[in-house]
């Protein structure tokens, strides 16, 4: 209680307050513009960040994150086009709701739904983040190595497209994370005589490339059409029975998404997606699920706000990024001279707790701006794509630029822009290979340093209680993975994207 | 027999897989007491051969290669085209010009819009992003010839 107060002393100070406000404004705005994701968001803005503290700008770029998770709503709800991945299920309920004139009601859902749901991540990530920090200061190389296997593999359990795929593009990550010279023996691996390279691949222009350029890339501006139903600020509030029927829904998409939020993988995406088909399985209407079901947006928008907030745990507590957003969050930290990871708490309470702090009252800040301020950002939307897309080039390079004021960089995050576009071509999910880059050096050195602790004996991982214990999940969740694949057992993703298919045909 | 999609996705990963390996010759592996600088990199491009060889394997699964459509190719090209140029001469143009050339292309160039307001959105964009960066964030851009 002492050290939330302390938080709250630092996230109380007008100018904290202030980026706090700033991230989230900017945010809601990357959340309704399709095509910018909150990784190409914060990405971008970093080098704006360098001028700031520690605190400042972590709380400014966490604001965006889970800004972005509220935006997202407002234009799957008032456009039928999701601003972000995670709003997707959104889109089906909130637009049937829009177009049966309760646009403004389901936007209010939605935006309550994500404040209780942010509120509840928070609450659960002050009391959980912590004695988990504490506990991981067990951990020596073998744990983090076997942590990481799980988190590999549970990200492979968890993605959306097949296991092998998402392997793979692990692989690769991995793979471009060894470039530079290796930490232990000084060799240079792979560089080309590049001195850049000397330092490996950066993750600000390989995110930045995979999701921001790319995603302009395989968006060509003749498919963007714009048509927004604006609602009227009078129709915002929900009646009593859309009130009572969303009640569970974010209920159960608060608890849902902060446990996915917890894994791997695209946490706040996934945990919509499932939420959606609890909500629909759970429902005594059914059929009403595609036709404006409120329980068809409060269920999901809840979930991938509580999700956004449970990816914070691993993040502060281990410092392990769950995805690719929080490995620029992770990047932002290290920049600023601060080691993420058990430690955190004890050495930089002021920066862990005024993060946490900040983000009570960013959710309160969110809720503010999304509801009256709703028609303002609406408007947003109807600058026209072919001018919005030249603008997002223009910050993909000076923000890849302004990090390390290398070019070399801006290269890469053009290749990997291409690469990205290819990647959606090929049905490949990036974001597997952004968190494969992240954990790259953290795995390699865990693994050697294993070994060497051990005089080569690999069977370290298996003498120690925690190590051995992580990786029998491992080997458990991917013997699942492999049963479900030989069975050709249809999964609930597959099974949610057939029935949706069935039901727009 | 038809190709498919994973047939070509995994056959880029196994041919990347190779050329790792390739290129990873003069790394030592080492030994398990001591691991040397290419045991992950050469591991790891061994598990990208078998993934892609199992990509491949199991490629009945996806869709025939032929039915991708490559409508927003030629859009692609052309912004990456640009942005490279931009990207080119990013150092040796500064900011202020190689930026405004990126947009004015993006907008004139690729999206047709008048040249006119193609130019004065270009103007205008990058005057607010040079104050922006310069004055409010402090952070400086990079400098051309004309010392903007």
């Amino acid at each position: 209680m002492e050290s939330l107060l302390l938080g709250f002393s630092v996230a109380l100070q007008p100018d904290v307050l202030w980026y706090a406000f700033l991230g989230c404004l900017v945010g809601t705005v990357v959340g309704v513009l399709p095509g910018i994701g909150p990784l190409s968001g914060i990405s971008i803005l970093l080098p704006a960040t360098f001028g700031l503290d520690t605190t400042k700008s972590v709380v400014m770029l966490a604001g965006i994150y889970y800004g972005s998770q509220y935006g997202g709503s407002t234009t799957s709800i008032l456009m039928r086009i999701p601003g972000e991945a995670s709003s997707v299920m959104t889109c089906i309920d909130g637009y049937a709701m829009a177009q049966k004139g309760r646009a403004g009601a389901a936007l209010c859902i939605a935006a309550v739904g994500s404040w209780i749901a942010g509120t509840f991540g928070v609450v659960m990530l002050t009391l959980i983040a912590p004695p988990l920090a504490e506990f991981a200061l067990r951990f020596g190389p073998p744990e983090y190595a076997a942590l990481l296997v799980l988190g590999l593999i549970l990200l492979a359990y968890m993605s959306s497209t097949s296991l092998v795929r998402t392997l793979v593009m692990a692989c690769v990550g991995l793979l471009l994370g060894t470039i530079g010279i290796d930490n232990m023996t000084g060799h240079f691996r792979y560089s080309f005589d590049i001195a850049e390279l000397g330092d490996g691949i950066g993750i600000v222009p390989v995110a930045v490339g995979l999701f921001g350029l790319g995603e302009i890339l395989s968006t060509p501006s003749a498919t963007v059409v714009r048509d927004v139903i604006a609602p009227r600020l009078r129709e915002l509030l929900p009646n009593r029975e859309e009130w009572r029927q969303s009640a569970m829904p974010i209920a159960r998409g608060s608890v849902l998404g902060f446990l996915i939020g917890l894994t791997p993988g695209s946490a706040h995406i996934i945990s919509s997606f499932l939420s959606y088909a609890v909500e629909r399985r759970l429902s005594k209407h059914p059929e009403e699920f595609g036709r404006g079901a409120v329980a068809g947006v409060a269920g999901p928008e809840s979930a991938n706000n509580a999700a956004s907030t449970g990816a914070f745990v691993p993040m502060l507590a281990l410092g392990l990024p769950t995805g690719p957003i929080t490995a620029v969050l992770l990047a932002a930290l290290m920049i600023h001279g601060v080691s993420p990871g058990p430690t955190l708490v004890n050495e930089h309470p002021d920066v862990f707790w005024g993060f946490v702090a900040s983000m009570y009252v960013g959710n309160l800040m969110l809720l503010a701006l999304n509801l009256p301020l709703v028609g303002i950002f609406v408007n947003v939307l109807r600058v026209p794509y072919t001018y919005l897309y030249p603008l997002v080039v223009m910050f993909c390079i000076i923000g890849v630029y302004e990090v390390s004021h290398s070019v070399v960089d801006v290269w890469i995050m053009l290749i990997m822009g291409v690469v990205g576009y290819g990647l959606r071509k090929f049905g490949l999910d990036p974001a597997p290979l952004v968190l494969g880059l992240v954990i790259s050096p953290i795995l390699e050195m865990s693994l050697r340093q294993s070994l060497i602790m051990s005089n080569g004996n690999w069977t370290i991982f298996f003498q120690r209680p925690i190590a051995l214990t992580l990786l029998v999940a491992a080997a458990a969740m991917l013997g699942l993975a492999v049963l479900s694949v030989q069975r050709e057992r249809k999964d609930w993703r597959r099974r949610l994207a057939e029935a949706e298919a069935s039901d727009s045909a | 027999m038809i190709v498919r999609t994973d047939h070509v996705v995994g056959g880029i990963f196994v041919v990347f897989g190779f050329l790792i390996l390739g290129l990873s010759g003069d790394l030592p592996v080492g030994t398990l007491s001591f691991p040397g600088a290419g045991l992950m990199p050469k591991l790891l491009a061994g598990l990208l051969v078998l993934f892609g060889l199992a990509l491949a394997l199991h490629a009945r699964r996806s869709e025939p290669l032929a039915n991708l459509s490559w409508q927003d190719l030629p859009h692609a090209v052309q912004v990456a085209a640009i942005t490279a140029l931009a990207v080119a001469f990013y150092q040796s143009l500064g900011f202020a010009l190689s930026m405004g050339l990126l947009l004015f292309a993006l907008t004139f160039a690729v999206e047709r819009r008048h040249p006119v307001s193609a130019a004065a959105f270009s103007a205008a964009v990058v005057a607010l992003t040079y104050l922006l960066f310069t004055v409010a964030l402090k952070t400086p851009v990079e400098q051309g010839p004309f010392g903007f």
